[in-house]
C-alpha cells in the first residue's frame, strides 16, 4: 500500500465527472430561461435552476482540484479555487455580452483563458504537471459556470441586461436610489457569490484528502458545499427577484442542504473506523 | 539587498521557447486591444499589465511559510500566497479606491501609493501580531534557515534555529520583506481598479443598457465590475507567483527570490489576456 495517490483507484473516472458535471450545469443553466417564456410580469419561477447548475459544477470542481492537487502543487489547496474564480469571473462577465447564447461563450472563453493560464503556469513557470492545462482549464469553465449559475439564481436570467438592472423595491422610488445600485452587479453581490463558490469548490478536497480519501464522501461534502452555497444566495435573491419565486430557491437549497448533509455524516462515520497503513510523507521537489 | 539585482539560478532558468510564445500572445493581445478599443482602452491595459507585475513581484517579498510554518518548522507566515496575497491586495485596494473618491481632482500617483501604503500596513499589522504569537504564543525565536547572518541587521541566525527544522518565526529581513512587498501588491491592485475604473466610466454611459443612465446612474456598475475583475486579476497573479515560489518563501533573502524574472513574464501574460477579456465587456455588446 503506498500514499501516492496520484492515480484515482477505484470510484468513477475523472472524465465521466466532468462530462456529467459540465452538461448538468449548462442543462440547469438554460432551464432558467424558461423564465423569459412565461406570461409577462410573472415573477421568475424557474431562477431555482441556476442554483443546481451552481451546485453541478461545484460536485465536478472538487473532482477537478482532487486531480490536480494530488501532484502537490505546492501552493495549498484554496489557491486552486482562488486561481478557478479569478479566471472563471472574467469569462463570465465578458460572455454574459452574448444574450442567449452566454452559458456556451462562457465555457468557451473560459477554456481559451484557462488554456493559456495553463501554458504560463506548465511552461513559462515550469511547473510540468501533466494534467496542469487541462485541469485549469476546467477550472476556469466551472469558475464561470459557478457564478453565472448563483447570478441566475439571484437574478432570474444570465444577461449582462438582467445582471445590471436592479430591484423592483417598493422604497427605490421613494429613497431614490439609482435603479443599478440595487442589482447583482451595482450591488457587488457577484463578490460575495465569488466566494461563496471559491470557498465551495475547495473545501471539499481540502477537508478530505489524505490516506482515508474516499471519493464518493469528497462529492457528497461537495454537493453539500453546494448547496450551502446555493442557500446564501437564495436569502439574497429575496431582495432582488419576487419573494415567492426566491423562496422556492431558499426551499430548495434547504431540503438540499439537509439531505446530503445527512448522507455526507453517514459517509463520515462509515469511514472513520477505518485505519490505514500509511508510509511516512515522501518528500517532494523544491522543499 | 544583493539579492534583487542577483541573475535567475540555472535550477530556476528560463524556458526560451515558451517565453517567447507566450511574449508573442502577449503583442497579439495588446493589438486586438488596440484595435477593438483604440488608445483609451491601450493605455488601460498597459497599466493593467504594470499592475499585475507588480502584484507578481510584490508575492517574491513576502515571507509565506505554508503548513510548516504553521507547525513552527518553516520560517514565515502560516498559511499560504492565495490567502496573504488577498489580505494585502484588497487592504490595498480599499486604500487606493478610498484615495480616488475622496480627492476633489483624482491623482493617479497619489492613489496608488495609498494603496500601496493600505496593503503594506495590513502586512506590517499581519508580520508583528504573527512575530508577536510566535514569541510570546509558541515561545520560538526568530530565525532564518536560508542565511547564515540577517543582510540588514547582521544579527547571526544558526544559533537560535532548531535542529529538524528550515528556521522558523519572521525574522527582521523577512518582516521587511513582508512590508515591501504588501506595498507593492496593493499599488499593484490600486492601479488596475483605477485602470478599469477610468474606461468604464467613460464608455459604459454610452453602451444602449445604459442610454438614460447617464455618468451618475452607471457609476456603482463601474465601481463593481472593475473591484470584481481587480480582484480576480490579484488571485491570478497572485497564485502564478506561487508557483513560481512553490507555495513557500522566506523573503528577499531567499534562493527562490531570484526566480522573479520568469513570474515577471508569466504575469504579463496573464494580466494582458485578463485585461483583454475585463476590456472587452464594453467594446463588444451584441
Amino acid at each position: 500500500m503506498t500514499v501516492k495517490i496520484e492515480v484515482i483507484q477505484g470510484g468513477v473516472p475523472h472524465n465521466t465527472i466532468l462530462v456529467k458535471g459540465l452538461v448538468a450545469s449548462l442543462v440547469f443553466i438554460y432551464l432558467t430561461y424558461l423564465n423569459t417564456l412565461l406570461p409577462a410580469g410573472s415573477p421568475p419561477y424557474f431562477a431555482f435552476f441556476g442554483g443546481l447548475a451552481a451546485v453541478a459544477a461545484l460536485w465536478w470542481g472538487s473532482h477537478t482540484i482532487k486531480h490536480l492537487c494530488s501532484y502537490g502543487i505546492g501552493t495549498g489547496v484554496p489557491s486552486a479555487g482562488m486561481m478557478s474564480f479569478g479566471s472563471g469571473v472574467i469569462a463570465m462577465l465578458l460572455a454574459t455580452q452574448f444574450g442567449v447564447g452566454a452559458p456556451i461563450v462562457a465555457v468557451v472563453l473560459a477554456a481559451v483563458i484557462g488554456a493559456i493560464l495553463g501554458f504560463v503556469a506548465n511552461n513559462v513557470l515550469g511547473m510540468k504537471i501533466p494534467v496542469m492545462i487541462q485541469s485549469i482549464i476546467e477550472m476556469a469553465i466551472i469558475g464561470a459556470l459557478v457564478l453565472m449559475g448563483l447570478a441566475a439564481l439571484m437574478t432570474g436570467g444570465f444577461t449582462f441586461q438582467s445582471l445590471v438592472t436592479g430591484a423592483s423595491l417598493p422604497l427605490a422610488g421613494i429613497l431614490n436610489v439609482p435603479n443599478y445600485m440595487g442589482s447583482v452587479i451595482g450591488g457587488c453581490l457577484l463578490a460575495v457569490a465569488f466566494m461563496l463558490g471559491g470557498i465551495a469548490i475547495q473545501h471539499p478536497f481540502n477537508a478530505c484528502l489524505g490516506p482515508n480519501w474516499t471519493q464518493d464522501r469528497m462529492l457528497i461534502l461537495a454537493l453539500e458545499c453546494g448547496f450551502l452555497s446555493m442557500l446564501m444566495a437564495a436569502i439574497m435573491s429575496i431582495g432582488l427577484i419576487d419573494t415567492g419565486a426566491a423562496l422556492i430557491s431558499v426551499i430548495i437549497a434547504f431540503l438540499g442542504w439537509i439531505y446530503t448533509y445527512d448522507l455526507f455524516f453517514k459517509l463520515a462515520k462509515r469511514d472513520a473506523a477505518a485505519w490505514l497503513d500509511s508510509k511516512p510523507i515522501p518528500e517532494v521537489e523544491g522543499h | 539587498m544583493t539579492a534583487i539585482a542577483a541573475k535567475p539560478a540555472s535550477g530556476a532558468s528560463l524556458n526560451p521557447v515558451a517565453s517567447g510564445i507566450g511574449i508573442v500572445v502577449l503583442i497579439i493581445l495588446i493589438g486586438i486591444m488596440y484595435a477593438i478599443g483604440g488608445q483609451i482602452a491601450l493605455i488601460a491595459l498597459i497599466g493593467i499589465i504594470v499592475g499585475g507585475l507588480l502584484i507578481a513581484f510584490g508575492v517574491h517579498f513576502v515571507p509565506v511559510g505554508g503548513a510548516p510554518a504553521a507547525m513552527g518548522q518553516a520560517p514565515g507566515i502560516a498559511t499560504g500566497v492565495a490567502m496573504l496575497a488577498a489580505g494585502a491586495g484588497l487592504a490595498g485596494l480599499f486604500g487606493g479606491a478610498w484615495a480616488w473618491a475622496v480627492q476633489t481632482n483624482p491623482d493617479l500617483l497619489v492613489a496608488v501609493i495609498t494603496g500601496g501604503v493600505g496593503g503594506g500596513l495590513m502586512m506590517a499589522i499581519t508580520c508583528f501580531f504573527v512575530n508577536f504569537i510566535y514569541i510570546f504564543g509558541m515561545g520560538i525565536p526568530a530565525a532564518s534557515g536560508k542565511v547564515k547572518v540577517d543582510p540588514l541587521t547582521g544579527d547571526t541566525q544558526p544559533e537560535f534555529k532548531s535542529q529538524g527544522t528550515e528556521g522558523h518565526g519572521l525574522p527582521f529581513i523577512s518582516f521587511v520583506g513582508g512590508v515591501i512587498g504588501g506595498i507593492f501588491g496593493g499599488a499593484g491592485g490600486t492601479l488596475i481598479y483605477l485602470m478599469l475604473l477610468n474606461v468604464y466610466q467613460e464608455v459604459l454611459p454610452k453602451m444602449t443598457v445604459f442610454d438614460k443612465a447617464g455618468a451618475a446612474g452607471v457609476l456603482p456598475i463601474a465601481i463593481s465590475l472593475a473591484g470584481i475583475f481587480a480582484v480576480g486579476m490579484f488571485l491570478i497573479n497572485a497564485v502564478l507567483a506561487a508557483y513560481n515560489i512553490t507555495g513557500t518563501i522566506e523573503g528577499p533573502h531567499d534562493p527562490k527570490f531570484k526566480r522573479f524574472p520568469r513570474a515577471l513574464i508569466a504575469s504579463a501574460i496573464a494580466s494582458g489576456l485578463c485585461g483583454v477579456a475585463a476590456l472587452a465587456i464594453v467594446f463588444v455588446p451584441v
